[in-house]
């Protein structure tokens, strides 16, 4: 938004200041997240040293080796990672479904039923927590893998059905037309002809499901108490006792949770942007 | 036939959403407790909500988290407006910029809070041993066992992880702002200020309507990382609505009083939601 008379007369100013900027800035937000890499190979001596050091003196993988022994850590990767994989699916299966009735088929109370998905994101999750854990109850969902995944798919579906829809909007209409003159059902329209043209959609909202349903904290912590079939974010705060926190570990285990969902953001940042402006905010 | 493709996600808001809200609506009107739960529950009409206007710990709950969202929000806003400006400019490095903004937003609440925790340390911090080193204080600050600073820094984190998000969205309004207007306002001879106002502004005001209600709503729920920060404390200083109503379910076995709880959650955001009527009505059409 600057004139450009000011970018010629003050190039030089503007540039270090961007400088300045961008240096505060990328560092603010990487800072933390180095910090917690450098101290998940510290020794206790560095963790605990005053003042802290920043660099390890002596670099350890002792935090990594506690992370796996002082807790099931594999369990609870394994755990997340199937709830994670289950919540994504069933999100997709039944979020194009409604997608493809909403784009493609005149339905009657389209504006009510996109309005009650849009109050599932307005909803406080407080609100539904505890009837929730009884109906898990009752079903005897209770510590299990699917009980958990169907929670997180019903706060996926909004996500999925409003991206999903828009998608559904920009194949031309004829192309399952002639389908059907040519005698396929409209399920086999559905899934032989729209479906495989919709798989971009289908896989930014899945990457979007996934690291939602891997980050779920509050109904994991709920309905999925037990060692068994318990979560990582919930597993990772149990390392510390009422006498010791081991940062040491805490911050091996949080590197080894948050390294491959980094990765898989820095590789797929494109369809993620887009992905969240679509289901954030469609002005 | 288009009626049996939405079935099974009616279902499953009939069964995971509409049910259970109105379920919590429902048990709000009685005496319900774990620990007697044999005895059934007894309907005690509004007593629990009298109860809640009567509970110190229910407004100094209520008091926190609205102050939270306001200020959390409000700097998100401020702070993810500045930055969308520069990155909507064609500089060096915003390939860098723009991936290092996912970085907080990908890391699950509960690590980032950890990652506080610790850097918050008294002691062993790495935020007080910078602030000393820097001279900005003289001694070290207790960040999470004075109520006041904790206050503080529990936005402060919350800030950090949200903000990146905030930015991006208003980016995503700024970018559709043809660059014609701005040319034609600086040949008019408009300051940077009326540029900023009379045309920026109005033209993403939709977008960051919208952006600012979900994160309102979104603070306003806060839970996870008040959950591992602070637990609440100290002396209850931090401790939201969610975190308060969840205590009351599952730790205190409160289930009518919870539900209660819970409902005043619920009618405030319903509030709060209204006052954005407008801006959701636009993402409707």
């Amino acid at each position: 938004m600057l004139k450009l008379s000011d970018i010629k007369n003050n190039k030089y100013l503007v540039n270090f200041l961007y400088l300045i900027f961008f240096i505060f800035f990328v560092g603010t937000i990487a800072f933390p997240f180095i910090w917690q890499f450098l101290n998940s190979f510290k020794t206790q001596r560095d963790l605990f040293s005053v003042p802290p050091t920043f660099w390890p003196t002596e670099w350890t993988l002792e935090n990594y080796i506690d992370a796996f022994t002082r807790q099931p850590f594999l369990l609870y990767i394994k755990n997340s990672f199937v709830i994670a994989i289950l919540s994504t699916f069933l999100s997709i299966t039944i979020g194009s479904l409604a997608s493809y009735s909403i784009s493609r088929t005149n339905i009657k109370f389209k504006k009510t039923y996109l309005l009650l998905l849009l109050s599932i994101t307005l909803l406080p999750p407080i609100t539904i927590v505890n009837p929730l854990y009884m109906l898990m109850r009752s079903l005897n969902l209770l510590n299990s893998y699917l009980g958990l995944a169907i929670v997180n798919t019903i706060f996926g579906l909004p996500l999925a059905v409003w991206f999903l829809s828009g998608f559904f909007d920009t194949i031309p209409k004829e192309l399952e037309e002639s389908a059907l003159i040519d005698g396929a059902t409209i399920f086999q329209a559905f899934y032989k002809i729209i479906v495989p043209l919709v798989i971009p959609g289908i896989f930014t909202v899945s990457i979007l499901v996934f690291i939602a349903a891997w980050n779920q904290y509050l109904f994991a912590q709920i309905l999925n108490p037990l060692r068994v079939r318990r979560t990582i974010t919930v597993g990772i705060t149990l390392y510390q006792t009422d006498y010791t926190i081991p940062w040491g570990t805490i911050s091996a285990a949080s590197i080894i949770v948050t390294v491959p969902l980094l990765i898989l953001v820095l590789l797929l940042q494109r369809k993620i942007i887009s992905g969240m402006l679509e289901g954030g905010v469609k002005g | 036939m288009g009626y049996l493709f939405i079935i099974p996600s009616l279902i499953l808001i009939f069964a995971l959403i509409l049910y259970p809200v109105f379920n919590t609506l429902y048990l709000s009107f009685f005496n319900y407790r774990v620990q007697t739960m044999a005895l059934g529950k007894t309907f005690v009409g509004l007593r629990n909500f009298i109860k809640i206007f009567n509970d110190e710990t229910f407004f100094k709950s209520l008091k926190f988290t609205l102050l939270f969202t306001v200020v959390a929000v409000s700097m998100e806003t401020i702070i993810g407006m500045i930055f969308a400006n520069i990155m909507n400019r064609k500089l060096p490095g915003q390939g860098i910029i723009r991936t290092s903004v996912l970085i907080p937003w990908a890391i699950p609440t509960i690590i980032s809070g950890l990652m506080w925790k610790f850097m918050y340390s008294q002691q062993y911090g790495i935020i007080n041993h910078i602030f000393l080193k820097l001279q900005f204080i003289k001694e070290a600050i207790p960040w999470l066992s004075d109520s006041f600073v904790a206050v503080i820094a529990v936005i402060i984190a919350d800030v950090w992880k949200t903000t990146p998000y905030m930015s991006l969205l208003i980016l995503s309004g700024l970018q559709t702002i043809p660059i014609q207007l701005y040319e034609a306002a600086a040949i008019d001879g408009a300051n940077r200020k009326d540029i900023f106002l009379k045309i920026t502004l109005p033209l993403i005001k939709p977008v960051l309507s919208v952006a600012i209600l979900f994160r309102v709503l979104a603070t306003f729920r806060i839970y996870d990382l008040i959950a591992v920060l602070t637990s609440g404390g100290p002396a209850n200083a931090t401790q939201s609505l969610s975190l308060y109503t969840i205590k009351t379910y599952f730790d205190f076995g409160n289930i009518g009083y919870g539900a209660a709880l819970a409902t005043v959650t619920f009618i405030i955001s319903l509030l709060i939601s209204l006052l954005f009527l407008d801006s959701l009505k636009s993402k409707l059409e």
